[in-house]
């Protein structure tokens, strides 16, 4: 930053203003690369450095990606003059894809990154597309190019190939080795245009994104898109019909900054004292409070939950405080629901509602991690649709909810859109996988002379349980893939209950679809009597469609158990380990008198279809 | 005599106690060679170790301050007839200044069948040992090689004849359900030891533990263990015949003629207290349940170095003394005279205990006669698995 502070050169001008963000397939290298650009424009001094540094979230150390998307400013002087170049870096897991989405919307420009040696994968599509729809100018970047097996050429190819991309346009870079970045900064101050609007006109600021604080509440994120705010100013959350007086207001630099003033084109943060991040609507305006005259901005989609599961204390006791524990954990993120539930089974609980399964493993970890509370998860599943012969049309988040099959005109299920890109010698396996799901194909093209892009329609059901582990699996890692709701079809599908000694679980209950009942069936009953311990009598587990039992395995009944020595020292012994059973049945489910571990609750997940 | 590690005190004795220990264990943590299927606390050929580890001993005795009388006292192990003469007499002496048995006492040693010849039992029977329990486990020949023993059926035939001659009371060990034996096997040795002259057997069906090779091999399926059912019918097998054979069955392991039952090892399940000493031993003094490190070379230089050997201490609520008391009470085939007890136990305590008793008989796992509770046939072979439901 050639040594001369950029808060004492004044006012920068729009002209001088660069936002964008930084796009790609996960784990393609956008975390480094912002930890490149963070250093080399001096706005974080070398020996504060640490790697993806703007991945500040315990989650997101712990594992390697990032999880939200963050902003941040960056001072830098340029032939003589000094930008603000506003990054966004986002999240590659297609579990955050809405994150993306938003942050497109405060931009002008977006780095497109593709990993050297990976190539052209789903998300870089998926991500490219978005950016397109958005109007950004997209700078395509190789990333990783100091990896000993970089195919810069081959991936130049691809991405000429599938994203219509001018090979001379290309940057080459590589964020660990902190190669190529001087000429990346240059490329993203010449090519991308500064912000339009009007500082003069209305205040008109788009909420992009929030988070929570534990001592100043909710944080909120803007992008203005034209006016100023000022500290001080009354401010109205257009939407939601609130006025707030803005107490502090600033940049990211990347820890909090406050500034005086926000300027169109500007990204930075509000504070207002807003108590819960849940009146904070994703998507609405911030005008000032007294202009009758601005139009509220195009809001977002909000995202749409699409996984869910139930949660249960394993003891009953602990369900106030499992209450308090979502309840946190929703202020800090909006895009996870919960609502209470009950179920024969396990008593009370909650139906939580996630954006994916990585989304979901997410949020149990934090609860994991953050109170002290056994849970009993139930299997995930997706939502579906029943339209009743009277015509009523219900939202179906659980399997419990399915009506009697007499009463049901239509049950449907959403389907998916998913791409797949893979080295060209494994479409047959990877068709295979998506017909035995039931996929219908919808395209297939040639990425370059190795790689290819297939597009599947699937049950959205059949992609979120394991296709993605099926996937990699059968791609030896190297398969990739995307996907979107594209809508509900009508679909031959059941419940399937499941029976122990008799009697219904049903936490246990799932939907499948009618041909894949039986094998399911069998799979099922077979996982759960691995599950189940022996008890002094023998336990019947069957699965059922309505009255009609489908599968039946038997636990047998313990025959022995006794232990041959019980001297001084063994007292001890066997005292604790008994005592460690009575812990270990307590957290499991007593269904009539049979103990079940709380892992069996997910054997349901298992499909059969390695067996088939 | 005084010491700044004041053990007595870490054990659990207080000297407002009223029924001080009458029962005594001392682990000798020394073996020849250590047998596939072993995980206790030993060394494996480390004579060099026995005088080093006589002086650590003593020291653990110093700290019960002075002579405290006993009524048992158990040499068990590892091998304590490992120990030559000159050792074994040091022992012994160092025993009976600290605890000094009382008359009409019982004195057991553990014992390898190699080391019983006549004049080692004379001298233990002179410095006052009156039972032996001998390691002895079959009198099979592929049967001792599977489990890795250093003896052969007829070693342990001389061993267990010489004993008779020299001991009051005669014990064998016998194991049962080792790799690749058939119940064949099994029921030969039943009937061998009948006819082997025993006033006491232990059988015990073979455990795979961990930190035991026996256990890993199982693992990498190396050793096939033998199936629950033929386990089953062996266990069955040794109290039936035996039964018929003037053995009474007084404990889940444990057969003995009349009166021949181990003094000792019924402290244990009556909860009654005991001093214990050695690595990994462990005592019951005053309701604190307490064990000593079981690294043998640990354990030695925690008391050279004037630190205290015991790792793990608790202190048990009253509630915990019963339901222990109760648990392992029932594993006597009496069972326990529940009926005497109930105006001691605390309500809580008793109710809880009362309800499962009620479920349990129920079930025909146990049943009461006179005032006794005790396990049936049925509810013996899975007892393990009703137990931590009256524990809290
Ligand atoms: N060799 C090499 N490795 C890199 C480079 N950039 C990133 N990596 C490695 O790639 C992995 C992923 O890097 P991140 O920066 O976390 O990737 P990301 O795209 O932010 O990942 P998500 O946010 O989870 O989508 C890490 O192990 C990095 O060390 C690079 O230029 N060269
Ligand atoms: S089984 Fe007995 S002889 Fe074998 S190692 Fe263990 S203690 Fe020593
Ligand atoms: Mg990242």
């Amino acid at each position: 930053m050639n040594g001369k502070d950029p808060k004492s050169i004044g006012e920068i001008p729009l002209s001088r203003i660069r936002n964008f963000c930084i796009i790609a397939h996960i784990d393609h290298g956008k975390s480094t690369l912002a930890d490149r650009l963070l250093e080399r424009t001096g706005t974080v001094e070398i020996r504060r450095m640490k790697e993806q540094l703007l991945d500040a979230m315990d989650l997101e150390r712990e594992r390697g990606i990032t999880i939200k998307a963050k902003a941040v400013s960056l001072h830098h002087w340029h032939n003589g003059e000094l930008y603000e170049l506003n990054l966004i870096d986002t999240p590659g897991h297609v579990d955050f894809q809405y994150e993306v989405s938003r942050s497109l919307t405060c931009c002008e420009g977006a780095l497109l990154l593709v990993d050297a040696f990976q190539g052209v994968e789903a998300q870089t599509v998926a991500n490219a597309y978005s950016a397109m729809d958005h109007n950004l100018k997209i700078i395509p970047v190789i990333n990783k190019i100091d990896l000993n097996h970089a195919r810069v050429d081959e991936v130049t190819t691809e991405m000429e190939q599938v994203l219509g991309i001018d090979p001379d346009d290309i940057v080459k870079c590589s964020g660990k080795a902190g190669i190529g970045i001087d000429e990346l900064i240059t490329a993203i101050i010449e090519r991308i245009p500064a912000p339009s609007g009007e500082t003069s006109g209305s205040l008109q600021a788009m909420v992009f994104d929030s988070h929570y604080d534990d001592y100043r509440g909710a944080i909120t994120y803007v992008r203005l898109m034209s006016g100023e705010v000022k500290r001080g100013d009354k401010v109205r959350f257009y939407r939601a019909g609130v006025n707030y007086e803005v107490l502090e207001l600033g940049q990211f630099v990347p820890e909090r900054k406050p500034v005086d003033k926000l300027r169109a084109g500007e990204v930075g943060y509000l504070i207002c004292n807003i108590k819960s991040l849940k009146d904070v609507r994703i998507g609405d305006t911030v005008v000032h409070a007294n202009d009758t005259t601005v139009e509220p901005l195009e809001g977002y989609q909000p995202p749409k939950r699409m996984v869910y599961c139930g949660l249960y204390p394993s003891d009953g006791q602990d369900f106030s405080e499992l209450r308090d524990a979502l309840e946190k954990l929703s202020i800090n993120d909006p895009s996870f629901e919960f609502a209470p539930e009950t179920s024969e089974a396990l008593g009370f609980g909650f139906r939580c509602g996630f954006l994916g399964l990585l989304h979901m493993e997410i949020i149990q970890q934090r609860l994991e991690n953050e109170c002290d509370i056994d849970l009993v998860q139930t299997a995930p599943n997706v939502t579906y649709e029943i339209v009743k012969r009277g015509g009523e049309v219900l939202e179906i988040h659980r399997p419990q909810e399915v009506p009697d099959s007499g009463e049901i005109e239509e049950f449907r299920q959403p389907i998916v859109r998913v791409n797949f890109v893979l080295p060209t010698e494994f479409i047959g396996v990877v068709m295979k996988l998506c017909q035995d799901r039931r996929g219908i194909l919808r395209g297939n093209e040639y990425l370059s002379g190795t790689r290819a892009l297939v597009s599947y329609d699937l049950p959205l059901a059949e992609v979120i349980y394991d296709l993605h582990d099926k996937l990699k699996s059968v791609t030896r890692g190297y398969g990739t893939m995307d996907y979107e709701i594209i809508g509900y079809e009508n679909a031959d599908l059941v419940r399937m209950d499941i029976l122990v000694n008799g009697k219904r679980v049903d936490a246990l209950s799932v939907i499948c679809d009618r041909r894949d009942s039986d094998r399911r069936g069998r799979a099922v009953v077979k996982k759960l009597k691995e599950e189940i311990d022996r008890h002094m009598f023998e336990v019947a587990v069957q699965a059922a469609i309505g009255a009609r039992v489908i599968a039946r395995e038997t636990v047998p009944a313990m025959r022995k158990n006794v232990t041959a020595k019980c001297y001084g020292g063994d007292i001890t012994r066997k005292r604790k380990l008994w005592a460690k059973q009575r812990e270990g049945k307590k957290r499991m489910k007593s269904i009539g008198s049979v103990d079940i571990p709380q892992k069996a609750f997910m054997a349901v997940l298992d499909t059969g279809a390695d067996n088939k | 005599m005084h010491s700044d590690l004041n053990l007595l005190k870490t054990w659990g004795w207080n000297h407002h106690h009223t029924s001080p220990p009458i029962a005594a264990y001392v682990h000798i943590p020394f073996c020849r060679h250590r047998c596939g299927y072993c995980n206790f606390s030993l060394l494996a050929n480390r004579d060099d170790l026995f005088e080093r580890f006589l002086n650590g001993l003593a020291t653990e005795l110093s700290e019960l301050q002075e002579p405290r009388p006993v009524q048992t006292l158990f040499l068990g192990g590892g091998t304590p007839s490992i120990l030559p003469p000159p050792l074994m007499q040091q022992l012994l002496a160092l025993l009976r200044h600290w605890l000094p048995l009382s008359k009409g006492g019982e004195w057991s040693i553990e014992a390898n069948p190699l080391d019983i010849r006549a004049d080692s039992l004379h001298l233990w029977k002179d410095l006052g040992i009156n039972r032996i329990s001998i390691g002895g486990q079959s009198f099979d020949p592929a049967k001792l090689k599977r489990l890795e023993r250093d003896h052969s059926p007829d070693e342990l035939d001389r061993a267990i004849e010489a004993a008779r001659s020299v001991m009051d009371s005669v014990s064998l060990d016998l194991i049962f359900a080792a790799p690749d034996e058939t119940p064949e096997i099994w029921h030969n040795d039943l009937v061998h030891a009948i006819h082997s002259g025993l006033n006491h057997l232990s059988t015990y069906g073979l455990t795979y533990e961990k930190g035991a090779r026996f256990w890993g091999e199982r693992a990498r399926q190396i050793i096939k263990p033998v199936d629950e059912d033929t386990e089953l019918e062996m266990y069955l097998d040794a109290i039936d015949t035996l039964s018929s054979h003037g053995f009474e069955h007084y404990e889940i392991s444990n057969f003995a003629k009349p009166d021949q039952a181990c003094r000792h090892n019924q402290a244990y399940w009556r909860g009654d207290s005991w001093w214990a000493f050695g690595p990994s031993a462990a005592r019951y003094v005053g309701g604190v349940r307490s064990v000593n490190h079981r690294g043998t070379l640990e354990y030695l230089r925690r008391l050279e170095t004037g630190c205290s050997p015991v790792i793990e201490r608790e202190e048990l609520t009253l509630d915990q003394q019963w339901r222990e008391r109760f648990v392992f009470g029932m594993r006597q085939l009496r069972g326990v005279p529940w009926q005497s007890w109930q105006s001691h136990v605390p309500a809580n305590v008793r109710e809880s205990i009362n309800q499962k008793i009620a479920e349990h008989i129920e079930h025909g796992w146990m049943h009461e006669i006179e005032d006794h509770v005790r396990l049936t046939r049925k509810g013996l072979v899975v007892s393990d698995s009703l137990w931590s439901e009256y524990l809290d």
